[in-house]
């Protein structure tokens, strides 16, 4: 658990430090939400669809920034095989890096969830906090996949490129459960119309999580 | 009775790919012993040395490190290597104080900012333990790293070039520093493009020309290196 707080405390430090991947989360929600709600001109009778669309895209891409960045650190001057040699287990490892992420990417949705409620016109009242389990869920799942794959692009020349063609086809299951828990939340609907979708994000970061804690000593490990 | 050696190689070889880097190499280190192996670039220095610290699997032969297999290398002696490497292995945005404070705590060490302090005392950066790494010259990142590598007392030091960079008084340290690993137990192994020493250490020297490993200078210098004052 020490060696998981050390990593934990260390890449906080680094962003509390640098605040690059908060600012760039940050702009790049701005941005992708401010050519939504114009591109999609959104009516009352559909706003709750379509803010949730524009919010699970902003997530997407503010991840794939935030789960890159808990990784870049470690690539610089080869830090990651100093990790790799080390005697920590490379489960924890995993454990340390995805938790990174996951508060990156919350701290970038708190920001983005604001953006979508000032630019769909909704409601700052207590219905936003059944965004908190989708949204959740989909973070962790997201997290869970991206630093996986951000590993394994990490050791590639086109990484940068690799990891989204990678992670958003991945993606894509939990994307559409998201776009709908979200949707029927921001609705107003009964709690039964979001616990099918709620259900297939827990299946998703289930997977994710158990396979990125297997895989992520091969990813990291031998050249 | 004999001890069972720290290191042993048997018959190791490593390709990448069609390219041979190591061929039957076979190497045998005891605790308090240092080994030195010289070659010139591309010789397959590193690639031993990462094959040693577990960084990479042998093509060909068998690898032990404290007895056990290097493919399947309990935590527990994982904990019992330290390496230098050709890349610092330092983050640049902390400071010197916060990378040892927090590789002291990745290897579970209790009180990590005495064990930072002490070991930025020893090699000599005591008065630059608040600047970033990003600021450091290069042979002051060498120092730092070479910190890193040993401050969790390890068993078995793998250095790759640990003079590169250093002016004469970051050999003496670093030199100073192997020596006082080596009297303490630690296998060392290390690695040089020429004949280098380390005052007061009798290295083992091997040659590594194209992947194939020769006790340095043939029989007749027994493949011995002495100390040579002042390198």
């Amino acid at each position: 658990m020490g060696a998981f707080a050390a990593i934990l405390r260390k890449d906080l430090r680094l962003e509390l430090r640098s605040g690059q991947s908060t600012v760039a989360l940050f702009a790049l929600s701005l941005l992708i939400l401010v050519v939504l709600v114009f591109a999609l001109s959104p009516d009352p009778a559909n706003r709750a669809e379509a803010s949730a669309g524009a919010l699970w895209v902003a997530m997407v891409f503010a991840g794939m920034l935030g789960a890159t960045r808990a990784l870049l650190a470690e690539n610089e001057n080869g830090c990651m095989r100093a990790l790799a040699t080390s005697p920590i287990d490379p489960a924890m490892l995993y454990a340390a890096k995805l938790a990174a992420a996951f508060i990156f990417m919350t701290v970038a949705e708190g920001a983005a969830v604001i953006l979508v409620v000032l630019f769909f016109n909704l409601d700052f009242g207590p219905e936003l906090l059944r965004l908190v389990p989708p949204v959740a869920l989909g973070t962790l799942g997201f997290s869970a996949l991206a630093t996986l794959l951000a590993a394994i692009s990490g050791r590639t020349r086109a990484g940068d490129l690799l990891l989204p063609l990678l992670a958003v086809p991945m993606f894509v299951p939990a994307l559409i459960a998201g776009v709908k828990a979200s949707a029927a939340a921001l609705s107003g609907a009964e709690l039964s119309a979001m616990t099918r979708w709620l259900g297939v994000l827990v299946a998703f970061d289930v997977l994710f999580v158990t396979l990125g804690g297997l895989l992520f000593e091969h990813v990291i490990g031998e050249d | 009775m004999m001890t069972a050696p720290v290191v042993e190689t048997y018959a190791l070889g490593k390709s990448f790919g069609e390219t041979p880097v190591l061929r039957d190499v076979n190497l045998k280190l005891y605790a308090g012993r240092a080994a030195i192996l010289i070659g010139g670039n591309g010789a397959g220095k590193s690639t031993l040395l990462g094959i040693l610290a577990g960084l990479g699997r042998p093509t060909t032969g068998r690898v032990t490190i404290f007895g056990e297999d290097s493919l399947s290398l309990s935590h527990q002696n994982r904990r019992r290597i330290g390496m230098l490497s050709h890349q610092s292995w330092l983050y640049p945005n902390l400071t010197a104080s916060e990378n040892l404070e927090f590789y002291a705590a990745l290897y579970g060490l209790p009180h990590p900012e005495a064990v930072a302090h002490r070991w930025l005392e020893r090699v000599g950066l005591l008065p630059f333990s608040r600047e970033r790494v990003r600021a450091f010259s290069r042979g002051m990142e060498q120092r730092l790293s070479l910190a890193r590598a040993v401050l969790a007392q390890p068993m078995l030091l793998l250095l790759d070039e640990p003079f590169a960079a250093l002016d004469p008084e970051g050999v003496a340290t670093v030199g100073g520093m192997v020596r006082e690993q080596v009297e303490r137990g630690c296998a060392v192994v290390m690695t040089a493009h020429g004949p280098t020493a380390i005052e007061g250490l009798e290295l083992e020297a091997f040659s590594v020309v194209r992947g194939r490993l020769a006790p340095y200078g043939g029989e007749r210098r027994g493949g011995r290196l002495r100390s040579i004052p002042g390198r």
